[in-house]
């Protein structure tokens, strides 16, 4: 009797086991568990397959789908488009005005509803395009371009809208800009918010320090001298520029004379001469105690709060500084990024690219038409005027029609449009993007910050990082 | 026929049947079905998916190949360079927590236990609210607290002369992972108070009438009776912090310092959320995943075996 029970108990276990995990095979092969290489492949064409054909299938006929394919204001198509400026409360209200515009202008006439989703850390399209959501358009960050290019199944424009369209669309938008959301000849990314870094100075700490607000330093040692000048006078530190800032960092190597890369980015090659000294420039600042300590939120709200003199930071922050500014009386000037001696500077480019994932022939009809939008006159005035990002349509800063009453008013503007020819742009190889980003930011830190030797932190990192491409 | 007989003759009936005989049996297992069917599917499954996905290079994103690397996330995991520190820095969360979740707390409760109930409810409601406060918010406000240049903190030493400079210490390295399990530990402090105060109340008031009555003073008795007594909870305590405080530490790490100054302030769970939603490598998280499950594993085995030695029970 009792080893009956027992036996049939084993069974009840066992059948129930097998029934959890194998009933649910079918669901498995649909969202594309990694079991088998055989269903794996045959899922990736079933659940891809419109992806691909859409993309290869372009200009030919595709059947039912492509007659159909026209934008009907009566049944609007819905894109979701993923925007970190949606999340930082500088550039919100900017880019929250840009959607609704399209969506009350445009959009409405031809049937287009673009959805903002807030994607302030970069994670969220990941995860959404992880759990198999439809992810339409992105505001990628540029030195990620690869990686989703490699991981996230996003199209190259040439590949999904018409030629002579984009011809169009790009006549009048800065060279050096687009060519940066290039890889491998064709446009993954489109240059959409954009900025280069300028010093900010803040006007009233300048003339407390015995400074002239209206003649900025030029080169680090300038930049130097008034920082340690700032922090004598008024205890205050001089420059808020975090060595976590993640982007401009790489404006002080090219600026010096070294790159990052070799030049089939098959090597990093930062610990250069060049690349050591123009850290130790840096790392001045914290050694002679006038640099703000912090993160590099921190650095910025002290800046923002008037407690610091000046900082190396993207224009994108123009709004967000102005306001403070005005509400707490301070004067606000800036510059061009600083350069080292009698060598050009080099700015860097912070912002983002518009990366698309169309998943039909309609849907990036619809795409398009916001992408024409809010990368043209009218979404380069607001992306300017309300968020402080660079007008990639540089023409238009003289156009009263458009942006030379902001131009006028704010200076700074056309400060940031003068680095724009120089600007050179750094995307990490897939491959090793984030861990060898992440080795090299921490190494940044590590080099400026603390008492670490700067040309042996750096050669380490470069070690390292070299090898991971092994 | 009274109640009892009928329940005879059927328990009989019953044995003579065959048939109904395998329904009695069957019966309790069709009660438990939808339990084990929930924690297979919810529990079980993802576990041994996580252990597949560990020998897969993927990306999670459907329509893209995941590639069989057999055992290569592991030593890929090993070379990490931000392996080793989120180790280190995940030891040092789960130590210092205990102090939060056992010492403090404990103190607390025996603090309060004897005073007027009135009193008592509102200095444990006090103890309670961090608890309850959002992860996020609350790393706002302390982020705020301790801003280098005016927050309330700094200002404070400032004005006390004890520093001549704001303290950055979120981009400090000796101070980012100590505001942090900081900050985790005064919210485990609210909770385990709370369960400290349940067990204390659910001691017999006779065990303290028969020490008084034998002269045992107060610092006595807490040692002799109610230290004891608590040992259960104790160890639930110190179970709870050494498994959960990792997880907890996470949402402060995530939203102060992203595991920075060059990952100091790191954990494995934190690492293991890098590897699979920033870095989009599912696999090396999986396989971190793996090799930390096996390591809570053994933890939680060894501390159930010492909850079973040392924990005293009241019965």
């Amino acid at each position: 009797m009792q080893g009956k029970k027992k036996i049939l108990m084993i069974l009840m276990i066992l059948t129930l086991g097998v029934f959890a995990f194998t009933g649910c095979a079918p669901t498995q092969m649909s969202t594309n568990e990694p079991t088998t290489e055989g269903e794996m492949t045959e899922s990736v064409a079933t659940e891809a397959g419109s992806n691909t054909e859409s993309t290869e299938a372009d200009g030919n006929t595709q059947g039912v789908e492509t007659e159909s394919a026209e934008l009907d204001p009566a049944n609007p198509v819905h894109v979701t488009f993923y925007s970190y400026s949606l999340g930082f409360p500088t550039m919100k209200e900017g880019m929250e005005h840009l959607i609704q515009e399209f969506n009350d202008t445009i959009g409405k006439e031809k049937g287009v509803v673009v959805e903002g989703i807030v994607d302030e850390n970069y994670t969220k399209n990941v995860t959404d395009i992880q759990a198999g959501n439809q992810v339409d358009l992105i505001q990628n960050v540029f030195p990620s371009l690869d990686v989703a290019k490699e991981n996230l199944g996003i199209m190259a424009f040439e590949d999904v809208f018409p030629e002579d369209e984009l011809d169009a669309h790009w006549d009048g938008i800065s060279e050096a800009a687009l060519s940066l959301g290039k890889i491998d000849g064709k446009t993954y990314g489109m240059a959409f918010t954009f900025s280069t870094p300028i010093l900010f100075i803040n006007g009233t700490l300048f003339e407390e320090a015995g400074l002239d607000p209206n003649h900025p330093p030029q080169t680090w040692d300038e930049v130097l001298a008034a920082a340690q000048q700032i922090t004598e006078k008024t205890g205050k530190p001089g420059l808020a520029f975090s060595p976590s800032n993640g982007w401009v960092t790489y404006g002080l190597f090219y600026s010096n004379g070294a790159g990052i890369f070799n030049e089939d980015r098959s090597q990093v090659v930062f610990a250069s001469p060049e690349g050591i000294e123009a850290i130790e420039k840096w790392k001045e600042f914290y050694t002679s105690g006038c640099a703000a300590l912090g993160t590099d939120g921190e650095v910025v709200e002290q800046f923002m709060a008037g407690n610091a003199g000046m900082t190396l930071n993207t224009t994108a922050m123009l709004s967000g500084i102005r306001s403070s500014f005005d509400a707490l009386g301070i004067e606000l000037t800036g510059t061009t990024m600083p350069s080292f001696g009698e060598k050009e500077a080099i700015p860097v480019n912070s912002g983002s690219a518009l990366v698309v994932r169309p998943d039909s022939d309609l849907k990036a009809k619809a795409i398009w038409e916001f992408v024409k939008y809010a990368t043209g006159p009218r979404g380069y005035t607001i992306i300017t005027s309300e968020i402080g990002y660079l007008p990639l349509r540089t023409e238009i800063a003289d156009d009263p029609q458009y942006l030379k009453p902001f131009a006028d008013e704010y200076p700074l503007v056309r400060v940031n449009l003068t680095q724009l020819d120089n600007v050179r742009g750094t995307i990490w190889p897939a491959a090793i993007a984030t861990e060898g980003s992440q080795i090299f930011n921490n190494a940044i830190q590590v080099a400026v910050s603390t008492d670490a030797d700067v040309g042996e932190t750096l050669k380490k990192a470069q070690d390292d990082i070299n090898a991971l491409y092994k | 026929m009274d109640k009892q007989s009928v329940t005879l003759q059927r328990l009989r009936e019953a044995e003579q049947k065959p048939p109904r005989r395998l329904k009695s049996i069957l019966a309790p297992y069709l009660f438990l079905l939808p339990a084990l069917l929930l924690i297979g599917f919810w529990v079980y499954k993802p576990l041994v998916q996580t252990l597949q996905l560990a020998t897969y290079d993927w990306s999670l994103v459907p329509g893209t190949t995941a590639e069989f690397v057999e055992l290569d996330n592991f030593s890929k995991l090993l070379r990490n360079a931000e392996f080793w520190p989120a180790v280190n820095n995940t030891i040092f969360y789960t130590v210092g927590m205990l102090p939060f979740s056992v010492i403090i707390p404990l103190f607390l409760a025996a603090a309060t236990q004897s005073i007027d109930p009135k009193a008592q409810r509102i200095y444990r409601a006090l103890f309670f609210i961090p608890m309850i406060m959002a992860p996020v918010s609350t790393a706002v406000i302390f982020r705020w607290l301790f801003n280098p240049g005016n927050g309330l903190v700094n200002q404070t030493l400032l004005n006390l002369g004890i520093v001549d400079r704001g303290i950055a210490f979120f981009s400090d390295p000796n101070w980012a992972r100590l505001i942090i399990l900081f900050i985790a530990g005064w919210k485990m402090i609210g909770f385990a108070t709370l369960m400290y105060s349940s067990a204390l109340t659910g001691i017999n008031g006779e065990y303290y009438e028969a020490a008084k009555l034998d002269g045992a003073s107060e610092i006595r008795q807490f040692f002799d009776i109610t230290l004891p007594l608590l040992s259960p909870t104790t160890m639930l305590m110190i179970m709870i912090s050494v498994l959960f405080s990792s997880q907890w530490t996470f949402a402060y790490i995530d939203n102060l310092t992203m595991g920075g100054p060059f990952s100091t302030s790191t954990n494995i769970y934190y690492m293991m959320y890098r590897f699979a939603f920033a870095e989009m490598n599912v696999g090396l998280s999986a396989a971190a995943a793996a090799m930390f499950m096996v390591v809570f594993g053994v933890l939680a085995l060894i501390l159930q075996y010492l909850n079973r030695k040392l924990a005293f029970y009241d019965n």
